[in-house]
């Protein structure tokens, strides 16, 4: 079976075909997984390099925990790839990009307006939450289409705060 | 109040007005004291560990703070009601509220901590300054208390830029603003008494000069009823984030024993100006010639004091308890030694990856990180769910080494060992700081890590693994999923199936 697995935005063609032998982009390894508990332990043997890590399932990814560094890590097979990819990369900004809070907590500033241009990285949105105040930046270049809260409401996690869309052509 | 009205006592039960790792860190103390416990909890605490490992625990109300551990009131109600003689306040919440220590007091309950009087002068920046000034000891260049916004924007150009913007009844960065040229100034004057109103109640702020390329080394204190006054060294404090704190170490890099010592005694003086009782610790800037100016007095145990401990072998949460029970400290000054390194990373539940914002969310695994030279302080578990209501404060990873370098490869082993799934952390952070050059060489100010350090240079080594893991996961679940059939098409239970299916897989 295929897997196309994006990782940090590189892509590798993984062919399982015995669980103890896989290949990865054309090269073979000697692979042995064991699963150590139901909180997610993995033990993987591969070509003998031993790596404990923790895999977990999120909605639409993987996350693994390897040496202190979390992976976000998107597995499609073969088939489920090529639809993703004739519907339009999934994973590219290229559309409007909402700027959601990741948290519950209050808003301090709204730092642009309507139909400014704003760069990618730009401070957008001043969010009091845990005890400091957290900028909150632009994930794109483009201009501000909608702001949807104002300085003082509270807010709650994942709600929307601000549109970004692609700059009208010159 | 003078030394000798303080109260101290014999006690036998102390109520623990705090939560998470410092909680824990308390009762540790106190039952090793043979000192029973009493915690507090609010909703979302139940849980906890420090409910879990205290001999009592009374629920104190709903999870935001002011309706739970800022309540006095409802706190010296509960000691009342478990026969607490005794209240340790942690840091943070109550820890240096003058009001809450007198509150102690009026109820007849032993603070663990210095006298109201201490509390209150500390606490306000600019009556510290003027206390320790007149202890001779040397403080930043600034204004007077009670300028007018107008009397501030006058006196800035004579200060020079740049400078910053404080609050006088601030604290962990808190309404505090640095200022480049006086155009921007105020615009910061608002948004500093803005935060300042807002975190502290006082919107009172003034001007400081801002010392560049500065380090942050503070000096431990303990003080006993007696007016006996020890040190502990130095704890280098220069990694920080937004002022607040990240990587701490003792001994630092820049100073020696010379230094040392006369740190120390201007810490001690500074102590001894407000009768200090207690742990507690002196706040310097130091600038490139090595002069140190004071900053502020923190009149509470502090996040970082286990880096102390490891280095001097001096148990400060005890020592405080000792103190309180009104006992002379067990030390003297010249029974302090500092042997060997300690590195303390602060774990927070924040992405470093995306300018640090906080992370909420259960934390689904936790597996701590053991062995030689190893100290995890913390206060969560699995299961635990990082809120909003409290800081993002995980655990403190604490490595001894005999020398600064094995600390270090101490602490890159540990981090690696460390496992927290559910909510992100900055333990990566905290790896590529120990692998960083300045780090290494210990060449940075307080400034380095908003402005020198980058996380976009950090590779990511292990993608590859990670990819597998994943793939292999997945795989597996497809192929579980395709051998269970709806009920009645197989001959036998599809539970039975899978298992089968799980021992021919092996």
């Amino acid at each position: 079976m295929k897997y196309i697995t994006t990782v940090n935005g590189d892509k590798y063609e993984i062919d399982i075909d015995q669980e103890d032998r896989i290949t990865v982009d054309s090269k073979t390894y000697k692979t042995d997984v064991q699963f150590l508990s139901d909180s997610g332990v993995l033990s993987l043997l591969l070509n003998n390099h031993s790596v404990e890590a923790i895999v977990e399932q999120r909605e639409d990814s993987w996350e693994v925990l390897i040496h202190g560094e979390l992976y976000t890590v998107l597995v499609q097979d073969e088939r489920a790839f090529r639809l993703a990819k004739e519907r339009g990369s999934s994973f590219e900004v290229s559309g409007d990009a909402i700027i959601k809070s990741p948290m519950p907590g209050l808003i301090i500033d709204i730092l642009v307006d309507v139909g400014q241009s704003v760069e990618k990285g730009e401070k957008i949105v001043v969010l009091e939450s845990m005890k400091m105040e957290n900028e909150l930046r632009s994930p794109r270049d483009g201009v501000v289409s909608h702001i949807y809260v104002s300085p003082g409401a509270g807010v709650e996690k994942g709600q929307a705060l601000v549109t970004i869309v692609n700059p009208p052509p010159n | 109040m003078s030394r000798e009205d303080l109260h101290s006592q014999r006690f036998d039960k102390l109520l623990v007005a705090n939560r998470g790792e410092i909680a824990m860190r308390v009762i540790r103390a106190c039952h090793e004291l043979g000192i029973k416990t009493v915690a507090i909890y609010s909703d979302v605490d139940r849980n906890s560990p420090h409910v879990r490992y205290a001999d009592e625990a009374y629920y104190i109300g709903p999870p935001p703070a002011r309706e739970s551990y800022l309540r006095t009131d409802k706190i010296i109600e509960i000691a009342r009601l478990s026969g607490a003689e005794a209240v340790h306040p942690g840091y943070g919440f109550l820890a240096e509220r003058a009001s809450f220590a007198q509150a102690c007091y009026d109820a007849d309950l032993v603070f663990v901590g210095p006298s109201p009087h201490a509390i209150r002068v500390m606490g306000d920046k600019l009556e510290a300054r003027r206390t320790v000034k007149e202890a001779g000891v040397q403080i930043i260049p600034g204004t007077e208390p009670g300028l007018s916004d107008d009397g501030l924007l006058e006196a800035a150009p004579l200060i020079g830029f740049p400078l910053l913007v404080k609050a006088s009844a601030g604290g962990g960065g808190k309404g505090m603003r640095p200022v480049f040229e006086l155009a921007n100034l105020r615009d910061a004057l608002d948004s500093a008494r803005r935060e300042a109103l807002a975190a502290f109640g006082d919107g009172t702020i003034y001007l400081e000069k801002m010392i560049p390329e500065a380090r942050h080394i503070e000096i431990q204190v303990l003080g006993d009823f007696r007016g006996n006054y020890i040190h502990l060294g130095e704890r280098e404090c220069s990694l920080q984030r937004r002022h607040q704190k990240l990587i701490e170490e003792s001994p630092s890099f820049v100073v020696d024993e010379d230094m040392r010592s006369l740190m120390g005694a201007v810490a001690i003086e500074a102590a001894r100006s407000v009768g200090y009782v207690s742990a507690g610790t002196v706040e310097f800037l130091v600038d490139k010639e090595k002069n140190f100016y004071f900053l502020e007095m923190n009149t509470r145990v502090q996040v970082e004091h286990p880096v102390t401990e490891l280095v001097t072998g001096v148990d400060i949460v005890q020592e405080q308890l000792r103190v309180a029970r009104g006992r002379m400290l067990r030390y003297n000054q010249d029974d302090v030694r500092l042997h060997g390194w300690a590195i303390e990373c602060r774990i927070n539940a924040e992405d470093p990856y995306n300018d640090f914002l906080p992370s909420t969310g259960t934390i689904t695994t936790v597996i701590l990180p053991t062995g030689p030279g190893v100290r995890i302080d913390t206060g969560v578990f699995s299961g635990y769910e990082v809120t909003p209501y409290y800081d993002s404060l995980i655990s403190k990873l604490i490595c001894y080494g005999e020398t600064r370098g094995e600390a270090v490869l101490r602490m890159r082993r540990a981090l690696e060992e460390y496992r927290i799934m559910g909510v992100k952390t900055n333990i990566p952070f905290h790896q590529h700081m120990m692998d960083s050059h300045r780090f290494l060489s210990g060449s940075f100010d307080t400034k380095f890590v908003e402005e020198r350090f980058s996380m976009s240079d950090r590779e990511a080594p292990d993608a590859l693994q990670a990819a597998i893991l994943a793939t292999i996961v997945e795989h597996r679940q497809g192929q579980q999923a395709s051998q269970i059939v709806a009920p009645g098409e197989r001959d036998t239970s599809n539970w039975k199936w899978l298992s089968r299916w799980e021992r021919l897989s092996r």
